[in-house]
This record gives C-alpha cells, sequence and structure tokens, in this order.
C-alpha cells in the first residue's frame, strides 16, 4: 500500500482576494493548491495526512495563524509551514520560526522566495513524510512479532551473536535460531545486515 | 350859491325828466360808502350827482348809500356802477372787485389829492417824557377803531417802521370808538397817555370849541404845506372815484369827463386825474392787513430770519442728528465688516478644526486602512507574478487573462478606498441635500466593516427598514459614523466580548441612530468632559472628534448624547429630524 504521497499547498487567508492571488500564483508553477477562508475550516476539511505546505496569513478573525501552527504541532504535522503578514512584527515572526515555521514572508511578498520556501516545504514534507510512513511500517511489521521474537530481534539489531542471546535470554542457541528465522521472515528482510539498515533508515533526525 | 345850485338842479332834472315821469333813461348808480359819524363829514356829493346828471342827460344816475356793514355784498350783487368810498376801502374793493378809479377828490385851496390823508399822534400838554415814537414802548395808547385808515392805520405803519408795534409793545392799545372827542377826553383825563387821530380833526374841534387847543401836544407833529393843521405822518391821497369791472369803458368815460369839468362845489369839493394810491398799498402791505393779510402767514424765509437763533439751534440739531447717523451708518457697515471677517475667520478655524479632527480619526484608523489598501495591492503582486510565471511557462492565455482581470478588480477596490479615504479627509464646505440614511449608514460600514473585524470586533447592524430621508451633508454624517464607530471599537479592543452594535430606528418622529459598544464604560470625568474639546482618553487623540461630532449634528437640527449602559458598556446615540417629503 502505497498511500498519496503527491504534495499539496494549502492556502488559509480570510481576505478572498489575497486567497485566490496565492492560488493562482501558486497553482501557476504547477502545484496542487487547495485554499480555506480560515483556520478553522482548514482544520475541518484539510487532508493533513499529505506532505505539502501551508501558507497562512498570520492575523484572522477567529484562530490566527500562529494558533493554527501550534495545534498542528501538537498534531505532529509533517506541513512545512509558510506564514504570510500584512505587518511586519519580529517577536512573532521569531516565535513563529522557532516553533518551526519554514518562513514568514511580508505583504506584498516576493514571489520567488514564497515559491522557493514552499518548495523546499514540500521537499522537506516529503522526506518526513517517507520517514514516517517507513516507521510505521517497521513497526508495524515489529507487531508482527511476538514478545520472544522481539526481544531476540533488539539482541541482534544490537548485534548480539546467537550464543550471547541464547545465554541472555536463558534458552537453547537452537531456539534462537528459530526465532531469528521467524523474526527476518516477519520482518522482511533476509539477514541481519539488511535488518540493522531497516532500522537505521527509520531513525531519520528523530530519536 | 348852493341853494340856488339845488334849485337849478331840480328844474334841470324836472325839465329833463318832465314829461309824464315815464323815464325810459337806464340808470347809472353811484354807490358811497357810508362814513362814520365824522370821518368824511367834508365830503358831500350833492354837486356831483348834479354835475353828471347835466352833463350825461341821457342817464338817469342815482345814488346808492351803502352801510359799513354790507357794500361789499352790493358790489357782489352788480349793485352799483360806481363806488366812492375812503382809499383804504377802494384798495381792498380794487383787490376784491377790481374796481379802478377815475378820479381823486381835490377841494380847493386844501391840501394835494395825492397828500391829502394824515394822523396826528398826540399826548397830554407837559408830558416831556414823550416826544417821540421812540418814547411810546409801554405807553397806553388810544383810537378811535383799529380799522380807520386815517388815524389808527397811518400811524400804526409809522410805529411799526421804528419797530414798535401798539399791540405787543405798548403798555395797552384801547379803541374807544366814535365819536373822536372819546380819544381827546381820554388822554386829557390821563386814562390813557397817547391818542391817535385822523389829521385836521383836531384843529377842527378846536375851531368848534368842543376842544382846548392847549391841552394837547402832538408827537413828532409837522404843519404840511397847504394843509394847514398838524399830523405826526405822511399824507396819504384822497378819496377817489372808481368804476367797477362791469361797467363799460365808454360809460366811464364819459363821467371821467363830466367829473374833471365840475366846477368846486360845496366845500370846494372838486375832481382831478386820479392820483397814485400805491402809498395806500405800502401802508397795507407793511402792517399786512387788508389784501396783504395773507403776508402775516410769514414765509418761511422770514421766520427764518427773525428767529434765526432757533433756526441755528434746529439746522444745529438737524446736522448733529445727520453726523449721528451717518456715523452710525458708517459704524454699521464697519463693524459689519468686521463681523464679516469674524465670521469668516471662524468658519475658517472651524473648517481647519475639522479637518484635523478628520485627520486625527484617518490617523487611528490608518494601521487597519493601510492594511485594506495593502491587501489588494499584494493580490495584484500574486496574480501579476503568476501570469509572468504563466507566460514564460507557455501556460493557456485564458488562465493569464483570469489573473489579469482579477488585477484589475482589484486596483479598482484599492482605488475605491484610497478615494473615500481622500474624499472624507478632503477640504470642503459641507452641503446638505436630501439623503437616504440608510444609504450612508451602509457605505460607512462596507468601509469600516473590515477595519473592525480585523481588530477582532464583531459589528453588528440593526435597522429598522425602510430608513426615511434626511436633509444632511453625507460626508458629514459619515464622519460622525465613523468617529463613533471607531470610538466604539477602540473601547472594546482589549476586551473578551468585542461587539459592537449600529443601530438605527425612527422614535417619535425622529431619527435615532445609536452606537453601543461592550467596553469597560466611561468613567465619571469622561461622561462629563464628553462633548469638551481636547479633552480625550487616548494616548494619540487630539480630542476634536466627540467635540465636533456634536456641533454637526446640533448644525443639522439633532442631537447627541452619550451614556453608560446599565448592562456595561457605552451607548452614543444621535438624532437627526426627519426631512418633510
Amino acid at each position: 500500500m502505497e498511500p498519496d504521497l503527491s504534495p499539496v499547498v494549502f492556502v488559509v487567508d480570510d481576505d478572498p482576494a489575497m486567497r485566490d492571488s496565492l492560488v493562482f500564483l501558486i497553482g501557476g508553477v504547477g502545484h496542487e493548491c487547495v485554499a480555506f477562508p480560515s483556520a478553522e475550516a482548514f482544520l475541518a476539511g484539510g487532508r493533513r495526512d499529505r506532505p505539502g505546505c501551508l501558507v497562512v496569513d498570520v492575523r484572522m478573525p477567529g484562530m490566527s495563524g500562529l494558533d493554527l501552527q501550534q495545534t498542528l504541532k501538537a498534531e505532529g504535522t509533517t506541513l512545512g509551514i509558510v506564514f504570510i503578514t500584512g505587518h511586519g512584527d519580529v517577536p512573532m515572526a521569531v516565535r513563529a520560526i522557532r516553533d518551526g515555521a519554514v518562513e514568514f514572508l511580508e505583504k506584498p511578498v516576493n514571489d520567488q522566495m514564497l515559491l522557493d520556501r514552499i518548495g523546499d516545504a514540500i521537499r522537506k514534507s516529503i522526506a518526513a513524510t517517507q520517514l514516517r510512513r517507513r516507521r510505521a511500517e517497521v513497526e508495524a511489521r515489529r507487531n508482527r512479532l511476538t514478545p520472544r521474537e522481539r526481544a531476540v530481534l533488539d539482541l541482534v539489531v544490537a548485534g548480539r551473536p546467537n550464543k550471547s542471546i541464547a545465554s541472555e535470554l536463558d534458552i537453547s542457541v537452537k531456539t534462537v535460531e528459530v526465532h531469528r528465522h521467524n523474526v527476518m521472515e516477519k520482518m522482511e528482510v533476509r539477514s541481519a545486515v539488511e535488518l540493522a539498515r531497516l532500522f537505521s533508515s527509520c531513525l531519520g533526525d528523530n530519536p | 350859491m348852493r341853494n340856488l345850485t339845488i334849485m337849478l338842479l331840480i328844474l334841470c332834472l324836472g325839465a329833463v325828466v318832465g314829461p309824464g315821469w315815464a323815464d325810459e333813461r337806464p340808470t347809472v348808480r353811484i354807490g358811497v360808502i357810508a362814513p362814520r359819524d365824522i370821518d368824511g363829514a367834508e365830503y358831500s356829493w350833492g354837486a356831483t350827482l348834479h354835475q353828471l346828471s347835466v352833463s350825461l342827460p341821457d342817464y338817469r344816475f342815482e345814488m346808492r348809500v351803502l352801510d359799513q356793514g354790507d357794500y361789499r355784498r352790493v358790489l357782489a350783487d352788480g349793485g352799483v356802477d360806481f363806488i366812492i368810498g375812503n382809499p383804504a376801502q377802494y384798495i381792498e374793493l380794487e383787490t376784491e372787485f377790481g374796481v379802478s378809479r377815475i378820479a381823486t377828490v381835490e377841494f380847493a385851496g386844501g391840501p394835494a389829492p395825492s397828500s391829502a390823508i394824515g394822523s396826528l399822534v398826540f399826548t397830554r400838554a407837559g408830558r416831556t417824557d414823550i416826544t417821540s415814537f421812540a418814547n411810546l414802548r409801554g405807553k397806553r395808547l388810544v383810537a378811535i377803531a383799529p380799522d380807520l385808515f386815517g388815524g389808527f392805520r397811518v400811524a400804526w405803519k409809522e410805529f411799526a417802521e421804528q419797530g414798535f408795534d401798539p399791540f405787543t409793545d405798548a403798555g395797552s392799545m384801547e379803541f374807544v370808538g366814535e365819536p373822536v372827542e372819546k380819544v381827546f377826553a381820554a388822554v386829557r383825563d390821563g386814562t390813557a397817555d397817547v391818542g391817535i387821530a385822523r389829521g385836521c380833526y383836531f384843529e377842527r374841534l378846536v375851531a368848534a370849541g368842543r376842544l382846548r387847543g392847549d391841552d394837547f401836544v402832538a408827537i413828532e407833529g409837522r404843519t404840511p404845506e397847504r394843509l394847514r393843521c398838524q399830523v405826526s405822518t405822511p399824507l396819504y391821497p384822497d378819496w377817489p372815484f372808481a368804476k367797477l369791472a362791469s361797467t363799460p369803458d365808454s360809460l366811464a368815460k364819459r363821467v371821467a369827463q363830466a367829473l374833471l369839468a365840475m366846477p368846486a362845489g360845496e366845500n370846494g369839493l372838486s375832481w382831478t386825474v386820479p392820483v397814485d394810491y400805491q402809498p395806500v398799498h405800502a401802508v397795507f402791505r407793511a402792517l399786512k392787513i387788508g389784501p396783504y393779510e395773507y403776508l402775516r402767514q410769514r414765509s418761511i424765509y422770514q421766520l427764518a430770519k427773525e428767529n434765526w437763533h432757533w433756526v441755528a439751534v434746529v439746522v444745529l440739531c438737524l446736522a448733529w442728528t445727520l453726523i449721528s447717523l451717518a456715523r452710525v451708518q458708517y459704524l454699521v457697515r464697519l463693524r459689519t465688516q468686521q463681523l464679516n471677517a469674524a465670521h469668516l475667520q471662524t468658519r475658517r478655524e472651524r473648517e481647519k478644526m475639522e479637518h484635523a479632527a478628520r485627520l486625527s480619526l484617518m490617523g487611528e484608523m490608518a494601521s487597519s486602512i493601510a492594511h485594506e489598501i495593502s491587501q489588494p495591492l499584494a493580490a495584484i503582486v500574486n496574480y501579476a507574478r503568476g501570469c509572468q510565471r504563466r507566460l514564460a511557462d507557455g501556460h493557456k492565455l485564458t488562465e493569464i487573462e483570469g489573473g489579469m482581470t482579477q488585477i484589475v478588480a482589484q486596483a479598482e477596490r484599492a482605488a475605491i478606498i484610497v478615494r473615500r479615504m481622500r474624499d472624507f479627509v478632503r477640504k470642503r464646505p459641507p452641503s446638505p441635500s436630501l439623503v437616504n440614511i440608510g444609504e450612508i449608514l451602509e457605505e460607512t460600514l462596507d468601509f469600516f466593516l473590515p477595519l473592525a473585524e480585523r481588530q477582532g470586533v464583531k459589528l453588528d447592524y440593526v435597522c429598522e427598514m425602510p430608513l426615511p430621508r434626511v436633509s444632511a451633508d453625507r460626508i458629514q454624517i459619515e464622519e460622525v459614523l465613523l468617529n463613533l464607530l471607531q470610538n466604539a471599537v477602540d473601547a472594546v479592543k482589549d476586551t473578551d466580548e468585542r461587539r459592537v452594535r449600529l443601530s438605527a430606528a425612527v422614535v417619535d418622529g425622529i431619527l435615532m441612530v445609536s452606537v453601543q459598544d461592550t467596553g469597560p464604560g466611561m468613567s465619571q470625568e469622561t461622561c462629563e468632559r464628553l462633548f469638551e474639546a481636547f479633552y480625550t482618553t487616548k494616548p494619540e487623540g487630539l480630542g476634536l472628534g466627540l467635540s465636533l461630532c456634536r456641533s454637526i449634528v446640533e448644525a443639522h437640527g439633532g442631537r447627541l448624547t452619550g451614556e453608560n449602559l446599565p448592562e456595561g458598556g457605552t451607548m452614543l446615540s444621535f438624532s437627526l429630524p426627519i426631512a418633510q417629503e
């Protein structure tokens, strides 16, 4: 199962002209672009499992752009966020960037910079999404293991030989080999080296 | 001789008129104004009548004695053809009836006909204090009657010439009537100081033994040649014989010829050519009597001359009044100009202040407005860049056209905001017209609603439809609304429940517009000084907004009030009279 990994750009702005013009600009370079008139509407209707970028006005009636950022962060989003503001406000910008925003742009926005940042954000988002998917996959395979098999797995990944594992778990080497075979099968790898690479690829920059 | 003449006359008449007394001749009537007792005693007209009858046998002459009282009526009725009277009567008739003299009496051995009548002014012998007319002031005067020519009037004329008026300047002026002896008696007995009588009467009475000559002494007396009696005045012409205006000239001519040809009769009376009666006119004119009565109605010039000091006072008063009036006029004009200038100045100051207040309001709304303008500008930039990229990538033209359309729409949106702002802050005189208040409210809301929302304020609009029309200046009412709305937004900006409500309704025939907020309300001081100029609670405010709002509303005939609401928050309301349609 390979879910939709095509990136999408979400535009959230209460001013229809601003919103539509951003869609026109961003859509013009080939991005799929979906617009929402408010943060609430986006949270209600946006598909946030896809990689992509959120372009959002800082100040809006109701939920503000910064509030939306906090909400998404709590959800563990992979979306990159580009803020657009009419009023340059340094502390606000600092806070937004510290909380992981890709960029904080002042209106009228420099289109090249906006599109570049959107591109960056999408790339990052795709990477993050892929990592998350891989990690989820590994986790799913791992969940198929029995508790004993999981203990064997951890020790194999740690690079322990079968004998050491057998004495550690207080079981026979023969039993360790059976478990090891089952683990390889369930984790869909052919060797311990492959298994170690699978796990290291999932680590990403996340611990 | 006299008897003989009369006999002859009767014989002649008898001879002429004799046969059967059936006299067919036309009658010529000669009126004689009856003389007073003594006046005219020397005049007798028998000889004259006889002369005329003899000289003009084809006429029958009749003499008719006319009363003093009614001779004018007889003349008016045409009752006589000729008239004989004293000079004074003559000139009166000359004026009233147009009679004209054809002969004047002359006495053989007597005075000249032109200088026959004068007056004697006298006092008791021994009165050394009265020697000239100048001494008459304050003295008691006596005469027969005021209307006698020879006598009082002639003397009066002399007095008048010397500035002495017997009626006002004398101690008393008494008229004792006829006979003339009464005048002499009054002077002699001391009941009067000075007597006036016709010249020659004195001598006549002395000659008759009725007076003692040395009892009296003349004042300014003299004895003219030929007169042989003392007079105190100039002399005037003797009695005239006059024809009436209706009497034919041919008859008058024949009568005149007969008169002039008449030999001296009784008393030596005969007729001579008519003399000049102007001196008599002069007397009447000087005394302003008879035909010259009208002169008493004195001309303005005479009045002015006689009362020059009063005239001067009046002229001065008038001049003063005129000068005052002119000065008042000048001052009024000056003050009016000053007032107009001051008024203009005030209006300019007021306009400046209003302008400042509007600028200030715009300043307060500036960041919101800037956002309103930057929004379409940012959108335009986005559309334009989008178009450029599509062009570079060879996109379909229809997409680019869509972007272009949006660029135009957004540019227009920005232009509208700019225009509204410019209209609002532009200096211009207010021009009230019949406007729909609903439209003003909605237009103001169109402008203000996004600004309020941007500040997180929920703005409600409640109105009773349809709203009436009012006579108002659109921009000024918008200014009031924007002030009230901005104040309300400022009041709720930092509170939790950020709501502002604009409502409009007609209450008791008056339009009421209210702006209500959910803010913290006003302090006691703010309540009291709400509409005071330069009172403000905002750090950036000028304190002119509400003060000017109130002047604007009041200039529109309405009222602006502000109050704290019991449920919290503030409400500002203004009323406007509904236009009569």
